[in-house]
């Protein structure tokens, strides 16, 4: 299963071997998994929402037109899906933070893990106080490192809105992590 | 001088989002479960679901939404393309007139709610200086380019009709490819980008859906 291209995993699946869909989940799980643990702030709920994004992408197989391009095809499902998620989300208190186990690391870890730890959560949490569309921008632009244009595709944003989300998250971040590299 | 301040700012910037992103870039991993869940359901399902769309019937189309119910065992048969559709419909009211920026209605369709029920929903746009239009919603993953509305016998008017399964679902039309409307005449539902989209009760009362 490894050595084959998305294409052919594709046309097994819609060939009737369900199996072959797993090569597909192995091939993308891990980038899609990062961006959603990103976005959403929290293991458990990018956990549902790829769950979700997967049986989706599984049920409009068919509709992948560009076969070779599977991989800009999910995450078209996987950006949306976790706009759908956040927008369930609005009413909680706490929307995002850090999985539990690393606010238990931070707050009760050893000295070395704490100070990892440390940043990490402040940076993830001075993620989570952006607008959604700036952090998707942000995520997607210097995370996944893709360039505009791929982001333009993905989410249906142009170009010159794409790159103002992005200068505004940069101007938020640098504001709200102001100090954590100055101390 | 300028040039050299304006290069140092640069780099500055770079630096401070290299060091905000490099952490972001370490992987995250899911539960050792999460494959063998999702597989699980898939195996369930068989094989990938492909919209079954129906034809659009030659009179007594303007902005009726078709139901057509289905046993489990027709719903094959249709999916084959081995069966005919049984239609009924009902006419929507909430129209108006269209207009080069009107965008026409839909509505939910009515009855209890049945797991073996294939409803098809036609979907109506008005807009006269539209080059193309689609649509998008849960039911086709928000994909652009894969339900496309056609015209209609009335200059300006474009449909589809759609198989939906029953329940709550949100689109939006796509006009010429890039301006996205949510129907203004079916309820709204806004994301947390501020981005609206229809909603739409399929097999379900607004009474049972809410």
């Amino acid at each position: 299963m490894k050595g084959l291209t998305d294409a052919e995993l594709i046309a097994a699946v819609l060939d009737g071997d369900s199996e072959s869909f797993a090569g597909l989940v192995r091939r993308y799980q891990d980038t899609c998994t990062r961006f959603a643990v990103r976005m959403l702030g929290s293991h458990a709920d990018a956990d549902d929402v790829l769950q979700t994004a997967f049986m989706r992408a599984f049920r409009g197989l068919r509709g992948c037109q560009d076969r070779d391009r599977f991989g800009g095809w999910l995450y078209q499902i996987v950006v949306n899906e976790c706009r759908t998620f956040a927008s369930r989300q609005r009413r909680r208190d706490l929307r995002f933070i850090a999985d539990g186990e690393a606010i238990d690391r931070a707050v009760s870890g050893s000295p070395e893990v704490e100070l990892d730890a440390g940043v990490a959560d402040r940076i993830q949490l001075a993620l989570g106080m952006l607008p959604p569309d700036q952090r998707e921008a942000f995520l997607l632009k210097y995370v996944e490192e893709m360039s505009y244009e791929e982001i333009s595709g993905i989410t249906g944003v142009g170009v010159s809105a794409l790159k103002m989300r992005v200068k505004r998250a940069c101007d938020g971040l640098r504001d709200l992590l102001e100090g954590v590299y100055h101390d | 001088m300028i040039e050299s301040q304006s290069d140092s700012r640069d780099s500055d910037d770079a630096a401070f989002l290299e060091s905000v992103a490099r952490p972001l870039r370490s992987p995250e991993f899911l539960a050792e479960s999460f494959e063998a869940r999702l597989m699980e359901q898939i195996r369930r399902e068989g094989s990938p679901i492909h919209p079954v769309i129906a034809t659009p019937p030659e009179t007594s189309w303007w902005r009726t939404e078709r139901v057509v119910r289905l046993s489990p065992l027709t719903g094959l048969a249709v999916a084959a393309g081995l069966a005919g559709i049984i239609a009924l419909s009902a006419i929507v009211g909430g129209t108006r007139n269209g207009t080069s920026s009107d965008v026409a209605g839909i509505a939910s369709s009515s009855g209890a709610v049945r797991s073996d029920t294939v409803h098809v929903v036609r979907f109506v746009f008005v807009d006269p200086a539209a080059s193309t239009v689609e649509i998008v919603g849960d039911f086709n993953a928000w994909t652009k380019g894969v339900t496309n509305l056609e015209r209609g016998p009335a200059p300006g008017v474009w449909t589809a009709s759609i198989a939906l399964p029953a329940g709550r679902h949100e689109y939006a039309f796509i006009i010429n490819g890039s301006r996205w409307i949510a129907d203004p005449l079916a309820p709204k539902s806004s994301d947390d980008f501020g981005v609206e989209s229809a909603v739409i009760h399929v097999g379900l009362t607004q009474q049972s859906a809410s």
